[in-house]
């Protein structure tokens, strides 16, 4: 119980301005070990920007992050996935004509050295591949496939399956269903659930309430860059979200 | 059956063409002839195997020829100057080389869409070529131990086959089995997906760029061994046979990226063309127009990474 209760990543007074914007401001943030913490808030309320600062994209303006209990600073997303915490892009990610095993090992391929070439192990990347999509219980057939071939929610596994390769176990994924349909959008709430009970932490940026409602274990909410609501999704259905949301943090009838 | 012809359909075709100038264009099928052909084959391979790394990467080299013609006359140069020969042709591959890094930092560092930045250096290297030579060629009875490098056979095959099977290798090898290979791929697929996978894609466009050099730099090295002479403008007719090589290629095999085994194909096929067509009697222009409409063909039927490379700019 001690471990779920210490942060595993801490934000403390976060801003982030742009000229003479200011996007995020002062924001502080807890995520313990296995939350699934949906951001949610208007358009404009700082969700992308902050998510930005988390996922290594552009430095805070002021502020500081706390990741595994030391004081953490990301060069770029690149860094941030060494150190553990990955960013599903939706579909940015991917080299549609490239194979699943290629895009899953994509800048971390599997080799075997010999003298000074670094030779592709391929059989092993195939059946890795395979593993990792198997642990987000998404089987496909063959992983020479291009993944131009794959439905969206199957693109989404592949993304993800890459950040299982690099063993992240902060996982951020922003708009998962925004482009998908009804059924894709199930696939992707199945591969959220997945992810959870294979003990990763999920943030999850969303527009969609009953998404939120459906796999969120904390909601935080933005508005006009402050954080006004912190608090578990228990007792919440999606018209109270979508209240507080519009209200900046007040809930109808409480 | 549909697959198939997707990925057979062309190489079928040219295959069926080159059969039919065997029966059909005198003296197409003797020894000496199809010997001519492939040895032809292999100096448009090497120069259309380094386009086509070059492309791997997404980037256009459009100065392929005229750095082959630059390396030629140094090569040329100081062989006619009693230089050692294995000196000399250091300095043609250096040459290749070198300008390959000169467009690769151009495009990496400078940030000049390599549209541009290859056929500026295109026009340095033939500037510089016409100023080693003052616009004549350098011709002599050349060392055997250099015209040997083409004109030699080793365990009675032609030098210029193994070379050819040699560049093949290296770069079917590179791309395909190995992981710089496999990262160059990533980078002309998806630049922005790779670079978020932490691949260092600029390094992979100068390793793409610099090897499109050095192969110039060795069909260089090559022709010029071959004939026992070196002109500014020597390689200049290999420059559409060498694109339309890559872009034939990609419409067999591997369907809209540049491989290996196409490109190889395809200059052989292209080759066996232009020799057919003149055994037949065509005027030497029919060539060049045959080379135009392959190029504009294939790029309409299958190139879309040259339609991802040329429209960056």
């Amino acid at each position: 119980m001690s471990e779920a209760a210490t942060p595993i990543l801490s934000l403390r007074g976060i801003s982030k301005s742009y000229g003479g914007v200011q996007a995020v401001s002062d924001v502080d943030l807890d995520v313990c070990r296995g939350d699934v913490l949906a951001i949610c808030g208007d358009n404009g309320a700082g969700k992308s920007s902050l998510i930005k600062v988390i996922s290594g994209a552009q430095p805070p303006s002021a502020g500081t992050m706390t990741l595994r209990g030391e004081p953490v600073r990301f060069g770029s997303p690149h860094d941030a996935l060494q150190k553990g915490v990955a960013t599903i892009y939706q579909d940015l990610a991917l080299a549609p004509r490239l194979s699943v095993a290629e895009n899953v090992f994509m800048g971390a391929e599997l080799t075997r050295r010999v003298g000074f070439v670094h030779w592709l192990d391929k059989a092993r990347m195939r059946e890795e591949a395979k593993r990792y999509l198997g642990r987000l219980s998404v089987s496909l057939p063959d992983m020479r496939q291009p993944v131009e071939r794959l439905s969206g929610g199957q693109r989404q596994a592949v993304a993800i399956s890459r950040a299982l390769r690099w063993n992240a176990d902060i996982i951020i994924m922003d708009e998962p269903t925004a482009a998908l349909g009804v059924r894709e959008t199930a696939q992707v709430l199945d591969l959220v659930r997945s992810l959870k009970a294979d003990g990763r932490t999920v943030i999850l940026i969303s527009h969609n309430m009953r998404d939120v409602v459906a796999l969120a274990s904390r909601v935080a909410i933005l508005s006009r860059g402050r954080k006004v609501v912190d608090r578990p999704i228990e007792g919440l259905e999606p018209d109270d979200l979508t209240h507080m949301i519009m209200s900046g943090g007040e809930r109808a009838g409480l | 059956m549909k697959r198939l012809i997707e990925l057979y359909g062309t190489a079928i075709a040219g295959l069926a063409m080159v059969l039919a100038f065997v029966v059909l264009a005198p003296n197409f099928a003797s020894p000496g002839n199809l010997l001519n052909v492939v040895k032809d084959t292999s100096f448009l391979a090497i120069l259309a195997l380094g386009f086509g790394l070059a492309l791997t990467i997404a980037e256009l080299d459009l100065s392929i020829a005229e750095v082959a013609s630059l390396s030629a006359v140094t090569t040329g140069a100081l062989i006619q100057n009693k230089f050692d020969p294995n000196l000399a042709v250091l300095a043609g591959l250096g040459v290749g080389l070198g300008l390959g890094l000169v467009n690769g930092v151009s495009v990496t560092v400078l940030r000049v869409p390599s549209l541009i930045a290859t056929l500026g250096t295109a026009a340095i290297a033939r500037g510089l070529a016409f100023m080693e030579t003052q616009g004549v060629a350098f011709v002599g009875r050349w060392p055997t131990s250099f015209t040997g490098l083409s004109r030699g056979a080793t365990l009675g095959v032609p030098n210029l086959v193994l070379w050819l099977v040699g560049a093949t290798a290296f770069a079917y090898g590179l791309v395909k089995w190995t992981r710089t290979g496999a990262r160059m791929v990533a980078t002309g697929e998806a630049e922005e997906a790779a670079r978020l996978a932490g691949i260092a894609t600029a390094r992979m466009k100068r390793i793409g760029l610099v090897l499109s050099g050095l192969c110039a730099g060795l069909t260089a090295v090559l022709l010029a061994a071959n004939v026992s002479s070196a002109a500014p403008n020597m390689a200049g007719d290999y420059f559409l046979y060498a694109i339309a090589a890559v872009l034939l290629g990609m419409t067999m095999f591997e369907p809209g990226r540049p491989n290996v085994p196409g490109t190889v194909f395809a200059a052989f096929v292209l080759k066996a063309l232009g020799n057919g067509l003149v055994l037949m009697g065509a005027a030497y222009y029919v060539q060049d127009i045959m080379l135009g409409l392959i190029i504009i063909g294939s790029v309409a039927f299958s190139a879309s990474v040259v339609k991802q490379a040329a429209f960056k700019v």
